[in-house]
């Protein structure tokens, strides 16, 4: 393996994450936008841009943790149950296409609207790295539309 | 490459001291099967594939290929420069001719700023049962208006629904102002630099990137290891690393600013 190994942890999770929340988060909107400080010739290329937005209307996030507070079993104690239901039901992946000049500046609103989900996100991370595998299949070139959701059940 | 429709894309700059060992079979933007290189010049390399330029780039795998490369040659060693994803030029020759020829001496010190150190980022969020009660057993209002509720059809009780979940959001907030403090305090010392977003999510607690010296590493692994040991079952921590440097790179490009506000 090329990784260094790092310390076993036993409170913490260390795992590297190929989740695409994860990777989102820390790559995009991040690193040197090169023609900013060197005189280069960039190449365009068409980028897709994950157009994901979490809509958190304050009165719905009360609701919900209302509605959260009541169904605590207060006799049942240390169970986690799953994070606020319907907080992730807003999250899409659409389509959105920009065609930048090489670095990625299209992408800044949407990805701070993502992560502002990220919390909620990082708990399906297992679920949406299996979608996301599951798409890899198709091709590559096309936005993708959709995001199929396991919590919109919770609704 | 550009005539056949094929151009250069780059991941990052490194010291040319590093072996392209760690990254030449990671799989590449763009091209899985596309080799990882690095291309040298004075002193620095980049690290670049061939990327088609008759398909747009920004798939999943795309976005993991990038940060794959770049945080594979962090966990080696540092520098690395991460470049903004989607960074394309011609070809090898502009990235000696002009990216590398050009750049050289903003890359040089930015290298040298943020040599023997890299980026961790840590995310946590609170169990929502546990903050929840936590909150009951401190707000005797929350009680108060949970028990009314009890008793009351769901439009009813629409008011006090709204209030309760408010002043829960409220206690929480008031519980995250607090434990983001213990957060600095235990590992503020452990790093040169830390930059961190508000969580906006209900359940957020810190979402933070921190720069750490190579030397002090082990030191701010044990302090979040005892932040999680602290918090166990309350909150949950991931913490991410060693990463490339991408909340650091740009302030340690810049003339003026060193993330650590030290090292020149």
């Amino acid at each position: 393996m090329v990784t260094v190994a790092s310390q076993q942890s036993q409170y913490l999770d260390r795992a590297s994450s190929s989740a695409l929340v994860d990777v989102v988060d820390l790559i995009l909107d991040k690193g040197l936008v090169i023609d900013v400080y060197v005189r280069v010739s960039l190449v365009g290329i068409e980028i897709l841009t994950i157009d994901a937005r979490i809509v958190v209307a304050s009165v719905d996030t009360y609701l919900r943790f209302a509605e959260a507070t009541n169904r605590l079993d207060l006799a049942r104690s240390g169970t986690e149950t799953k994070g606020l239901p319907g907080l992730m039901d807003e999250i899409q992946e659409g389509g959105g296409r920009k065609k930048t000049k090489g670095a990625l500046e299209g992408v800044k609103d949407t990805v701070s609207d993502l992560l502002q989900g990220d919390d909620e996100a990082d708990e399906s991370d297992d679920e949406a790295g299996e979608r996301e595998e599951a798409r890899r299949g198709e091709s590559g070139d096309r936005p993708r539309h959709r995001r199929s959701s396991s919590r919109e059940r919770e609704r | 490459m550009a005539e056949d429709g094929r151009g250069c894309y780059v991941y990052g700059v490194v010291p040319d001291d590093r072996s392209d060992d760690a990254v030449k079979d990671l799989g590449a933007v763009g091209d899985p099967d596309a080799a990882v290189t690095l291309v040298l010049h004075g002193g620095q390399a980049a690290v670049v594939s061939e990327v088609p330029l008759d398909k747009p780039l920004g798939t999943p795998e795309d976005l993991r290929a990038h940060a794959r490369v770049l945080d594979s040659l962090a966990a080696k060693s540092s520098p690395v420069l991460p470049f903004r994803f989607g960074t394309v030029v011609r070809d090898t020759t502009a990235v000696t001719g002009e990216l590398l020829r050009e750049g050289h001496d903003d890359f040089a010190r930015a290298l040298d700023r943020l040599r023997g150190r890299s980026q961790f980022t840590l995310r946590a969020r609170y169990v929502q049962d546990v903050v929840l009660r936590e909150v009951l057993t401190e707000q005797p209002e929350a009680v108060r208006l949970r028990e009314e509720l009890q008793g009351l059809p769901e439009e009813a009780g629409y008011d006090q629904r709204i209030q309760l979940g408010q002043l829960v959001m409220d206690a929480i907030a008031a519980k995250r102002a607090l434990d983001v403090l213990e957060v600095d305090r235990r590992l503020g010392p452990c790093v040169l630099a830390s930059i961190s977003t508000e969580p906006s999510s209900a359940e957020g607690l810190v979402n933070a990137s921190f720069l750490v010296e190579d030397d002090r590493r082990t030191a701010f692994e044990q302090a979040a290891e005892e932040l999680g040991k602290r918090w166990d079952g309350r909150v949950k921590i991931r913490l991410l690393g060693p990463l490339a440097p991408y909340d650091f790179v740009a302030d340690a490009m810049s003339p003026a600013k060193d993330p650590a506000e030290e090292g020149d």
